[in-house]
């Protein structure tokens, strides 16, 4: 067992190194991902500007509010992509018939998944960082032990939810060869809804959001106690409800990797 | 049964069913499709059984689609068997999949397992750190492997920029770095030029003789397999159809040797009526027959030949195990034997 651990850090180092030197065999590509990032978090920002400055509330909130909504939900988001970015690729993998090399070697085969260099680097979770720290100043976040519990537990508990949604789409390739237009669609559906506090939108959405994919818990629920608000128009809740992503997180997670094993064990590759 | 404790590979009543539902376009066609009972079953493999001892070199072969690859996946723990049992180095691959990884190597002809953009010797250091191999097995394994397969000249070359020669030599090397005791070998020498053949097949047949190590190798060129191997499985539509050596083939299912005789005069007159021996064609100043290696000795054919016209050149023929698996796989086991009139 401690071998094996063993074998698991060195192989993960190992895995980091090669990456880093796919890094500098493609400077160039480097620099398009870190322009890409910026301008697809910028056209976001942008699209909540533009939103905001045509309601200068919405239930209650106000553009600060919806700017550190999103900040917040930008540090889970970047966490998962900075170290399970690569979870993205079972699909081609496994269509590829590269997943089999995976499952003959003498490591855990989603530890494999995850550390294969080709992810990306923590430029994101940088980025993120710097828009929370603006828009913390911005809703005049008052700091106590217990903003930086919650704040740690949201962003580790939304990268868990985050990287569970993306498990269990990785997990249905096993099954269904071409999932990229079910994938495009839960990605959206996590980029648009999350930007906006889930009270506007009808209770069908609030359900989803909160239920079935809960990427409310990345970022409303977890503001909504941090900002001091309750119950808002039309919206009844829990107010503690935003502690509870790390929970919401680790169930997920549970979930989706007893999904993943199943999975395993039905694998049939592709027939080549 | 104290004999089986010693098998490294036991194999028994082995088969795999895919299942696949129909295929559905769109994210609607997708959602559907997982919730579709609308199966399609393939038998890739039924019922295959054999067992192997340790420092065997085995071929086992088949034409396309005869499910080769599918037995070496259920052998290497990638996929589950739809029924039947195997163990490899004492474990069931799919239940114990990291341990079984320890003691096995994988080559895959068609696909690499090295890293396209990084020079080759990168990879290597990937698969150290992966097994836990000691630096000083690393650095011995890696000398003795640039010897026998030329890695030296490449070593630091980005492996996208490799040839397929150079590519598989890799490929081998890596799949070795552990010391596995079963090597899976799936389509080995796929594409290689004779050299890169040449190259592979020394390398597995020097690996096999010095560290005892056992090989399973799928392939459809046969000289591959009349190279290395002293045993073959034979399957075909998933079953096996004959395992045994390459020899005891040859006997049983291509007993007729095939002799060539050219006459001085026209050969149109010459007529051999021996039991065991059949006339194939006659052209010319020549003429071939074929004759049943059991019955008929060749100085007495040669003799009955030469009484019949001034004889200028004769040359004998073993049957190819091409000849003889194709006739197997047209006309079944049973009536691929002996042997004509
Ligand atoms: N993942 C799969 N799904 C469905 N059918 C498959 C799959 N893999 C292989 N097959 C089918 O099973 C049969 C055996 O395939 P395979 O083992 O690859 O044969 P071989 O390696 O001898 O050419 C073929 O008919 C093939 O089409
Ligand atoms: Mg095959």
């Amino acid at each position: 067992m401690a071998d094996a651990g063993a074998r698991h850090w060195s192989a993960y180092r190992e895995f980091w190194r090669l990456n880093f030197l796919t890094l500098m065999e493609y400077k160039v590509n480097f620099f398009i991902w870190l322009a890409f990032t910026i301008v697809y978090h910028g056209v976001a920002l942008g699209a909540i500007w533009i939103m905001m400055s045509r309601f200068p509330s919405m239930n209650g909130w106000h553009w600060q509010q919806v700017f550190f909504l999103y900040a917040l939900y930008m540090l889970g988001h970047t966490l998962n992509n900075t170290f399970f970015f690569t979870i993205g690729e079972v699909p081609d993998l496994v269509r590829e018939g590269r997943f089999d090399r995976l499952l003959v070697r003498p490591l855990d085969p989603l530890f494999q998944v995850l550390s294969q260099p080709g992810q990306i680097w923590p430029d994101e979770l940088v980025i993120a960082l710097i828009v929370f720290i603006l828009a913390q100043g911005a809703v005049h976040l008052q700091w106590s032990s217990s903003t930086v519990v919650l704040l740690v537990l949201a962003t580790l508990g939304g990268a868990y939810i985050d990287f569970a949604i993306q498990l269990i789409i990785a997990t249905l390739s096993f099954w269904v060869v071409r999932l990229d237009a079910l994938r495009w669609v839960v990605m959206s559906l996590e980029n648009d809804f999350t930007r906006y506090p889930l009270s506007i939108y009808n209770r069908a959405v609030r359900i989803m959001l909160a239920y079935v994919f809960p990427f409310a818990f990345m970022n409303y629920f977890p503001a909504t106690v941090l900002l001091h608000k309750s119950a808002e128009v039309g919206y009844t809740f829990n107010p503690q409800l935003g502690w509870l992503t790390p929970v919401v997180g680790a169930v997920w997670f549970a979930a989706a990797y007893s999904f993943w094993r199943l999975g395993l064990n039905k694998y049939q590759g592709t027939g080549s | 049964m104290a004999a089986a404790i010693n098998m490294i590979i036991q194999a028994s009543h082995l088969t795999k069913q895919f299942k696949s539902v129909r295929r559905k376009e769109g994210v609607l066609g997708t959602l559907a499709t997982l919730f579709s009972h609308d199966y399609e079953f393939k038998d890739a493999v039924t019922d295959v059984s054999f067992d192997l001892e340790p420092g065997e070199l085995v071929g086992y072969i088949g034409p396309n689609g005869a499910g080769k690859s599918t037995t070496i996946k259920m052998l290497t723990g990638i996929l589950v068997p739809t029924s039947g049992h195997c163990t490899v180095n004492g474990i069931v691959p799919w239940q114990d999949r990291q341990a079984n990884g320890r003691g096995i190597g994988v080559v895959f002809g068609q696909r690499t397992q090295l890293y396209w953009d990084l020079p080759l010797v990168e990879s290597f250091r990937l698969l150290k750190a992966i097994y836990g191999v000691s630096q000083a097995s690393y650095d011995r394994h890696l000398k003795k492997f640039s010897e026998l397969l030329g890695l030296d000249e490449f070593m630091r070359t980005p492996v996208r920029q490799l040839s397929l020669g150079q590519r598989m030599r890799g490929d081998f090397a890596a799949a070795m770095m552990h010391e596995p005791a079963v090597v899976f070998l799936d389509e080995p020498t796929i594409g290689l030029d004779v050299v890169a053949k040449e190259a592979i097949r020394n390398f597995i047949a020097s690996v096999n003789k010095e560290r005892g190590t056992t090989f399973i190798l799928t392939t459809h060129d046969l000289n591959d397999v009349e190279k290395l191997c002293a045993r073959i499985i034979l399957i075909d539509h998933g079953r096996k159809l004959y395992d045994g050596s390459i020899d005891a083939i040859k006997k049983r299912y291509g007993p007729n040797r095939l002799l060539t005789a050219d006459f001085l005069t026209d050969a149109a007159g010459v007529d051999i009526r021996m039991p065991g021996v059949a006339v194939l064609e006659r052209d010319g100043q020549r003429i071939r027959l074929e004759f049943e290696r059991e019955r008929v000795r060749a100085d007495e054919l040669i003799v009955a030949l030469s009484r019949q016209a001034d004889l200028k050149d004769v040359t004998i023929a073993e049957p190819e195990l091409e000849t003889i698996i194709r006739q197997i796989y047209e006309r079944g086991l049973d009536r691929s034997g002996p042997a004509p009139q």
